[in-house]
């Protein structure tokens, strides 16, 4: 009887679609299941480049938490992390700096549950099952770590995931919230999907999605500038992904068809 | 590598790409060159490239083409023997171990997912385990009754308390409606409750509810509905809890009992009855009834049988007025120990009161278990007015019952106005008394004692004032509260000084040997003052005799004798000059009768004073040492209020055979012409009232 009352946490349900395992998905990863796949081709049919685009964000994932290595930063709070799969925040920044504490977080079960598995013997590394966009439990989960010294500086990721937060949950409000509990001198990476570049595509996408558990909101470039308030961007700025900071050799890509306005800020 | 990169995310910088790439690329070309050749150490490729995650749709394609054109163009191999063999063996190689190296790839990640799967649904399943157990503990061992009912109010499932407190097996409440278990009253109200919390207007609503026993009593509850939802947030399931409150329910009642009845017979009580009255009282048409019992002689039953047995009675008569009234909207109360009140409220098929005080009547005299029958005496206020409030009518009932009481036992009365407005004044009069004879509120007044031939004043009788009360009601209160005997012992001190003094100041004073009006003569009147209408006898004749009539407790009293002889001593009064009149009626009741003989040992005349005339009267003439008697005023008023008839004629010869026995007769009350000319005629000794004479206080005397 119980089993059908709201009040029991929902079950893993493989046949609804998460943003995450087709994000997975279309970076090559086999956390996922047919429904996601599913909506994945029918994303790839609404934008043929998304795997392209995945691939992009993960690669500014990593170039963006190098940087932050570099410049300093021991210690982040991956939000909305989703399912690991190959480069994960933790590997990219333990292995530039051993000593960097990771604290992911993520609502989705399949996710949390995965990190769990892998973060079994990192105690370096954690994972929260907590909706980023509630700020307060958030944080006091990540309190709780004892992975993250709000007194030194953090590096904060929204890293493809904003998109999925409507204008009612007002995202800049929850990046604001995040931004006034860590000291200057810690950063914020973030990308998310715009309708800037490639409109049509972008809006056909927003069409797939609507109906999924994970509709999206694609911002404008000013809008997502706007969410680094109190913050400096670091160069380029905000950018289409292949743009910002692209390493040496990297293969041209077209910008155009990138999807997503990425950037990092520093905290003033 | 540029071929080979797009096609899947790798977590390397392009620099580390290349040289992961190139070191593949030495190894395929290691192979090539070997001798003899075997293509089995390039099977490793396809595992480094999925290892690093080269992992893309397009990733073994790619490779393939670029190995292909590569391997086989390459300057630096055109030397290798069988080349092409080679190249489609190594490529070959590099396929199969990439092929496999990705079907292990994705046994694990379908490995991991399904670890990742199970460690999920582990957990939920123990969360929901947890939260499932816990649900389970708090449904199963709750105090609450729990039922879920899906949205058409069918139960799904339900508690054991729920169970009990309906009376039937758990596993009976599964699939039955939900409102059904409540009392029907309750229905259209829980289906609106379970409407609105199903909309979703409400989140929760209480209520005080009946549920319905299996037996058909009802269950007082508190009842709590809520809404559950789905995951989606779609209203799913209604959750019902019940608090049985019954019992509490029932506590509160008891105390409510036990405040408002009687412990001993279970009736209400005085206060509950007092609220009783007061609805049925403000509620009737028809008017209410109120019956005010008080059991006869039950303090006999009491000190005889003991309380024990007083104690069954009192509860047997409450059982048995219940039954009288049980077809009524009535209700019974023990006021009091041996008292009862009823009120009816009336209907067109109640009995009349005659009836239902026989009903009551009735009930009470059948023998009880004991054998003990008893009657009692009613009050009975019928059909008040609306005006009247709950304490008048219980005071005006118990008035009535005092009265009916008074008249003896079985007796009952209804309501009088007019006698329990006199009775009401009668007693705050009463009450009064002691205080108003100590303020001197209460007056000593004279009135002239007449011979009814010549007018003249043979003497003074005392008579009592208290503002407008005369002499008889004076008394008839005095006797009442007991102060008689000390309100007649100052009366006549009052008197004898009286006179004394008007005596002293008057020349004209009587012959004190003059003592006995039976010897008075008539021929002494001033014949002057032979006119009634301008007669003053107290001028002319002083104070004369003073007449003094004894109340009833002053006449029995045992220092009679004494008392009056001190104050004939204290104030001077010759004996000679009073005369005694003791209350007839005592006289007959016994306890006095030495009295009228001691008096007459003292010399004091001594006579009787309210006399009838009956038989009984007649004969204590004859057995006391009497030598005169007052005339009841009652007499003297039923002649003057009927034509000569019969009667006057009995009693004009019973005064004359008085007469002739040698006792002399006055006569009270003269209030008429007519009146004192047929006394005249009778020819009496004396007489006095307010024709003749009106009393008048002492200093108008001794002017």
């Amino acid at each position: 009887m119980a089993e059908r009352l709201s009040w029991v946490p929902n079950e893993v349900d493989t046949g609804l679609p998460s943003a995450a395992r087709i994000y997975d998905y279309l970076l090559g990863g086999g956390h996922n299941f047919a429904a996601d796949r599913a909506l994945a081709e029918k994303f790839l049919r609404a934008q043929p480049n998304a795997r392209t685009i995945a691939r992009l964000n993960r690669a500014f994932l990593r170039r963006a938490v190098l940087h932050l290595v570099d410049v300093g930063v021991r210690q982040f709070l991956d939000l909305g992390s989703g399912i690991p799969t190959v480069g994960n925040v933790h590997e990219i920044a333990q292995k530039a700096e051993p000593e960097s504490r990771v604290v992911y977080v993520d609502y989705e079960d399949v996710a949390v549950a995965h990190s769990r598995m892998i973060l079994e013997d990192d105690d370096r590394t954690t994972i929260l099952q907590e909706d980023l966009t509630d700020p307060d439990a958030v944080l006091a989960g990540v309190r709780a770590t004892g992975l993250i010294d709000f007194s030194e500086p953090v590096g904060l990721l929204t890293v493809g995931v904003l998109h999925f937060v409507p204008p009612e949950q007002d995202p800049g409000g929850v990046v604001a919230a995040y931004r006034d509990v860590v000291v200057p001198g810690s950063y914020l990476a973030l990308s998310q999907f715009t309708s800037d570049l490639q409109p049509d595509q972008m809006a056909a996408v927003v069409a797939v999605m609507r109906g999924s558990a994970n509709p999206m909101y694609p911002r404008t470039r000013a809008e997502i500038t706007a969410m680094f308030d109190g913050f400096d961007l670091v160069e380029p700025g905000v950018v289409p992904l292949p743009l910002w900071r692209p390493e040496d050799g990297a293969v041209d890509e077209d910008a155009g068809r990138a999807g997503i306005f990425a950037g990092v800020g520093r905290k003033k | 590598m540029r071929a080979v990169y797009p096609t899947a995310y790798v977590p390397m910088s392009p620099v580390e790409i290349e040289l992961y790439l190139l070191e593949l690329v030495d190894l395929i070309a290691d192979a090539v060159q070997a001798e003899p050749f075997a293509p089995c150490p390039v099977a490793v490729v396809g595992h480094r490239l999925v290892e690093a995650h080269f992992t893309g749709p397009e990733t073994l394609q790619r490779t393939v083409e670029v190995l292909g054109h590569a391997l086989l163009f390459n300057p630096e191999l055109q030397d290798v023997p069988e080349l092409a063999e080679k190249v489609v063996g190594i490529l070959g190689a590099v396929s199969t171990g990439f092929a496999t190296a990705m079907r292990l790839d994705a046994f694990d990640q379908q490995e991991q997912v399904k670890r990742a799967l199970m460690t999920a649904k582990v957990r939920a399943e123990q969360v929901l385990k947890a939260s499932e157990a816990r649900f389970r503990e708090v449904f199963d061992s709750s105090a609450f009754g729990i039922a879920l009912t899906d949205l058409r109010g069918q139960c799904i499932d339900a508690n054991a308390a729920l169970a009990d407190m309906i009376g039937c097996d758990r596993t009976a409440l599964i699939g039955r409606r939900m409102i059904e278990l409540f009392d029907p009253a309750d229905v259209d109200a829980l289906v609106a409750t379970y409407r609105a919390v199903g909309e979703g207007g409400v989140e929760r609503v209480r209520e005080q509810r009946r549920l319905l026993r299996e037996d058909g009593e009802p269950v007082w509850v508190h009842l709590a509905v809520s809404l559950l939802r789905e995951s989606g947030g779609k209203p799913a399931y209604h959750v019902t809890m019940v608090e049985d409150v019954s019992e509490l329910h029932l506590l509160r009642k008891n105390l409510d009992f036990q405040l408002l009845h009687d412990a001993l017979t279970g009736l209400s009580n005085r206060q509950h009855f007092v609220t009783r009255l007061e609805t049925l009282h403000g509620t009737s048409r028809g008017g209410i009834t109120l019956y005010y019992l008080d059991l006869d002689a039950f303090s006999v039953v009491n000190n005889g049988l003991g309380h024990a047995v007083g104690d069954q009675l009192l509860t047997e008569v409450g059982r048995r007025l219940k039954a009288v009234v049980a077809d009524e909207t009535a209700s019974v109360a023990r006021m009091a120990g041996d008292e009862f009140a009823i009120v009816v409220d009336n209907s067109p098929t109640t009995p009349s009161v005659p009836a239902m005080i026989e009903r009551i009547n009735e009930a009470l005299e059948r023998p009880m278990d004991n054998g003990v029958a008893l009657s009692a005496s009613v009050g009975v206020v019928d059909r008040p007015a609306a005006g009247w409030d709950v304490a008048e009518l219980l005071r005006a009932a118990n008035a009535t019952l005092r009265r009916a009481k008074a008249a003896g036992k079985r007796q009952w009365q209804t309501y009088d106005r007019h006698a329990d407005q006199r009775l009401r004044e009668q007693q705050a009069r009463a009450a009064r008394m002691p205080g108003a004879l100590a303020d001197g509120e209460i007056e000593v007044e004279y009135q002239p004692v007449v011979d009814l031939d010549s007018r003249r004043v043979l003497g003074h009788v005392a008579r009592l004032r208290w503002e407008e009360l005369g002499h008889d009601e004076c008394l008839e209160l005095a006797e009442a509260t007991g102060l008689s005997l000390a309100l007649g012992q100052w009366a006549l001190r009052e008197a004898a000084a009286e006179a004394v003094g008007s005596s002293a100041s008057d020349p004209s004073e009587s012959d004190p040997t003059e003592s006995d009006p039976t010897e008075s003569d008539p021929t002494e009147s001033d014949p002057t003052e032979s006119d009634p209408t301008e007669s003053d006898p107290t001028e002319s004749d002083g104070f004369g005799v003073l007449h003094f009539e004894l109340s009833p407790m002053q006449s029995r009293d045992e220092d009679l004798v004494g008392t009056v002889k001190r104050t004939l001593d204290e104030t001077g009064l010759p004996v000679s000059r009073l005369r005694i009149f003791l209350d007839t009626r005592s006289m007959l009741e016994g306890p006095g009768e030495d009295n009228a003989q001691f008096l007459r040992d003292n010399g004091i005349v001594t006579g009787l004073a309210r006399f009838n005339g009956g038989q009984a009267e007649l004969s204590l003439l004859a057995d006391l040492p009497v030598d005169s008697l007052i005339l009841d005023p009652s007499v003297v008023r039923r002649l003057a209020e009927r034509p000569a008839a019969f009667l006057h004629d009995a009693v004009a010869r019973t005064v004359r055979l008085i007469r002739s026995s040698g006792v002399s007769v006055l006569v009270a009350g003269v209030s008429s012409a007519d009146c004192a000319a047929w006394w005249t005629q009778v020819e009496v000794d004396a007489a006095f009232g307010d024709h003749l004479a009106p009393a008048v206080p002492g200093y108008e005397l001794s002017r």
